[in-house]
């Protein structure tokens, strides 16, 4: 062994394994066989690292490697690494070391006694693997949004941002931020800061569990990001919407849902409105630029179009149409036109102000969290003219193309924490069970027609959760809207996906047919229990892993780590 | 944009995490100058670990390895381990047992995020610290 010059070339060709050796300064391979001893493995590694065996200490899994050793009694395996130290020679002992047999035995006395003590403080830096702002966030939760001068301050800034487009791309192109929102971390300190969140979350496992799963929401950012795929989806919705109306039954079977779910949705949704003071401060941009972007997703005839209507969803019809404009109350009372932005946003005050945003990351999230913030986004969301806008007056945008083309996309999504308004009413969270439960049955009687369906149903919510945070009589978004009455003009929207991977079981584009019957609960208890026994106590999202790995239990762990770690 | 904010949030198990910790060990992440692994290869529970770290250079420190024994706890990663050291050191966190002071700032800020790799490094940074770099040494292999 000890002979064998060339650490490349093998003298068997039984089985060598790989390993890297590594200084600080290089590292390099070295294949050997395993029951190798250690000592000659120094000598392999000396003449690589023109050294002797003497000067070298080999270091695995934090041991010294003794001389004596073998390679193979340390579990050293292919492709691990293990840690070089080369003894400078020093001028006492210069080959002393490592020629016993114990390589921790050395008579190495180097220079130690100097000088004595001196008092010390240890530095106080913070941690290194602690990611920047997450200790700045865990004043968070006690700041929440509600905060009297907060509160103000977020006014302030909103109404300034809100004419100020080049500052609100910045903040959203801040490093920053883009580092907030893609940190689990501190994501999670924000949803957990939020009472609301809290509370939906202990009271609806069902949600809590469509939340833990980042598959679906990144699905759903995916789509809404992509127009084309979808209009596909909707076109599908359509088709399958007609098809299920010429099966014997299906029309019958489609009137019931509607009445027997949608429409206890609809009723529990608004039940819950509570007319946001803010709604105003930004509803008035909506009523010339909303209906921009809805021609591209003009359905086929819609379906319901002859059902006679309960007076709910007359008046709901009411702001259907698209090109009624007229539908929102608030029109009157905004304050600054998209022209205006530009302008205001340019004073050196404002610009300061989005310094200091830039740089204090627990405010910036808690102006993301207040409902103006959210409502200001709904409407550049919904409105491309005015985001467009806004990107072309960015030269950081503009130079960006693909930045450019997301922004719209993601300020679409950012309407989504208003489902959080939806989820936080019982009655709204029992009637989209009841809607599962529908569903479910109709899954039986006639699983073909399923996936068409699922996006018939899925977007009922939205325009519930829409106006639950714009006021009952405000629909800002059109698309939307219409969704409540007429299912085949749906916007790309959160909920679909989530109906769809409910009742599909986390596929959302699985036919559901194929799916098992059952809550996910009932079919893998027994894998439940197997990774609640690991450790894994957290059982929105085993189950939630389960569902994506249809039960298998090392992938579910496979998942859970990684989702974890992204 | 909240929607991202919808990620999973859980907490990984100590064994998995410290299978992670161990398989990063193995593969000799870092930068070579402190290496981590079970004292027991067979150790399912993960709770001894041996680990060193090589001195940082132009410290009092330098050229030296330090080995060192750390305790994960069942309660690990939620609490930090035990950490001691079996090479003989002048450090100012390191009591006349060898034990690493839990005043030690990486033990005091310990989070779930933290991990044995971030723990060894913040001790030999703290190497460098400057009342602790030139510390006079104990004769070299000398062990608590």
């Amino acid at each position: 062994m000890a002979d064998d010059k060339e650490p490349s070339q093998s003298e068997t060709t039984s089985s060598t394994i790989k390993v890297i050796v590594k200084t600080p300064k290089e590292k390099k391979e070295f294949e050997v066989e395993p029951d190798i001893t250690v000592v000659s493995f120094k000598e392999k590694i000396a003449e690589k690292f023109n050294s002797t065996a003497d000067q070298l200490v080999i270091i695995f899994a934090g041991k010294i490697l003794k001389d004596g050793d073998k390679v193979s009694q340390h579990q050293i395996k292919d492709g691990h690494t293990v840690h070089l130290v080369i003894k400078s020679t020093p001028k006492t002992a210069p080959a002393t070391q490592t020629a016993a047999t114990s390589s921790s035995t050395s008579t190495t006395t180097s220079s130690s006694q100097s000088s004595g003590s001196q008092g010390a403080q240890p530095s106080t830096r913070n941690p290194p693997n602690m990611p920047f702002g997450l200790g700045g966030l865990e004043g968070l939760a006690g700041m929440g949004m509600g905060g009297a001068n907060l509160g103000e301050m977020q006014q302030r800034m909103q109404q300034e941002l809100m004419s100020n487009p080049q500052a609100l791309q910045q903040m959203m192109e801040n490093p920053m931020v883009q580092s907030m929102m893609s940190n689990p971390d501190i994501i999670r300190q924000v949803m957990s800061s939020n009472p609301q969140m809290q509370q939906l979350m202990e009271r609806n496992p069902e949600i809590t569990h469509m939340l833990n799963n980042p598959e679906l929401m990144r699905q759903t950012m995916e789509l809404a990001r992509n127009p084309a795929m979808f209009q596909e989806m909707m076109r599908n919705q359509d088709r399958a919407m007609s098809n299920l109306e010429s099966i014997p039954g299906g029309y019958n079977a489609l009137r019931r849902l509607y009445t027997d779910v949608q429409e206890p949705m609809l009723n529990a949704a608004q039940e819950q409105f509570n007319p946001n003071p803010f709604a105003t401060l930004v509803g008035g941009q909506n009523a010339d630029g909303t209906n921009q972007n809805t021609e591209n997703t003009s359905p086929l005839p819609n379906p319901w179009g002859t059902n006679p209507a309960p007076t709910n969803r007359q008046q709901q019809r009411t702001t259907a149409n698209p090109s009624s404009t007229t539908t929102t109350t608030t029109t009157s009372t905004g304050t600054t036109g998209n022209q205006s932005h530009g302008a205001m946003f340019n004073t050196p005050a404002m610009q300061n102000l989005m310094q200091q945003i830039q740089q204090n990351p627990s405010m910036m999230q808690s102006m993301m969290n207040a409902p103006y913030m959210q409502n200001m986004m709904q409407t550049l969301g919904n409105n491309p003219e005015l985001a467009q806008q806004i990107l072309s007056q960015n030269p950081m945008f503009a130079n960006n193309p693909q930045m450019a083309e997301m922004l719209p996309a993601m300020l679409r999504q950012m309407q989504s924490p208003e489902m959080q308004a939806l989820y936080t009413n019982p009655r709204a969270m029992e009637a989209m069970m009841q809607m599962q439960q529908a569903m479910q049955t109709l899954q039986q009687e006639a699983p073909g027609i399923l996936p068409g369906m699922m996006g018939t149903m899925g977007p009922v919510p939205t325009p519930t959760a829409t106006t639950g945070t714009t006021g009952a009589s405000t629909t800002p978004t059109p698309s939307s809207t219409t969704g409540s009455t007429t299912p085949p003009t749906l916007p790309p929207n959160v909920l679909s996906q989530m109906m769809q991977a409910l009742a599909t079981g986390g596929t959302p584009t699985g036919t559901g047919a194929t799916q098992p019957q059952g809550p996910p609960e009932a079919r893998f208890q027994s894998q439940l229990e197997q990774l609640t026994s690991m450790g894994f106590i957290n059982r929105e999202a085993n189950i939630q892993a389960l569902v994506v790995t249809n039960g298998n239990v090392n992938a579910a762990i496979d998942w859970l780590l990684r989702t974890n770690q992204s | 944009m909240l929607t991202v904010t919808m990620l999973p949030f859980f907490t990984v198990p100590r064994n998995f995490v410290l299978l992670e910790e161990l398989e990063c060990g193995m593969k000799g992440s870092g930068d070579g100058t402190i290496s981590w692994g079970l004292k027991n290869e067979n150790d399912a529970t993960f709770t001894y670990w041996n680990c060193t770290i090589i001195g940082p250079p132009d410290t009092t420190f330098a050229n030296r390895i330090y080995t060192l024994e750390i305790y994960c706890g069942e309660s690990y990663p939620d609490k930090p381990p035990k950490v001691k050291f079996c090479t003989k050191i002048n450090h100012l966190f390191v009591n006349s047992a060898g034990k690493l002071d839990d005043k030690f700032h990486a033990l005091m800020c310990w989070s779930r995020n933290s991990s044995i790799k971030q723990l060894l490094k913040d001790i030999r940074t703290s190497m460098r610290d400057k009342k602790n770099c030139t510390l006079k040494q104990p004769p070299e292999n000398s062990t608590y």
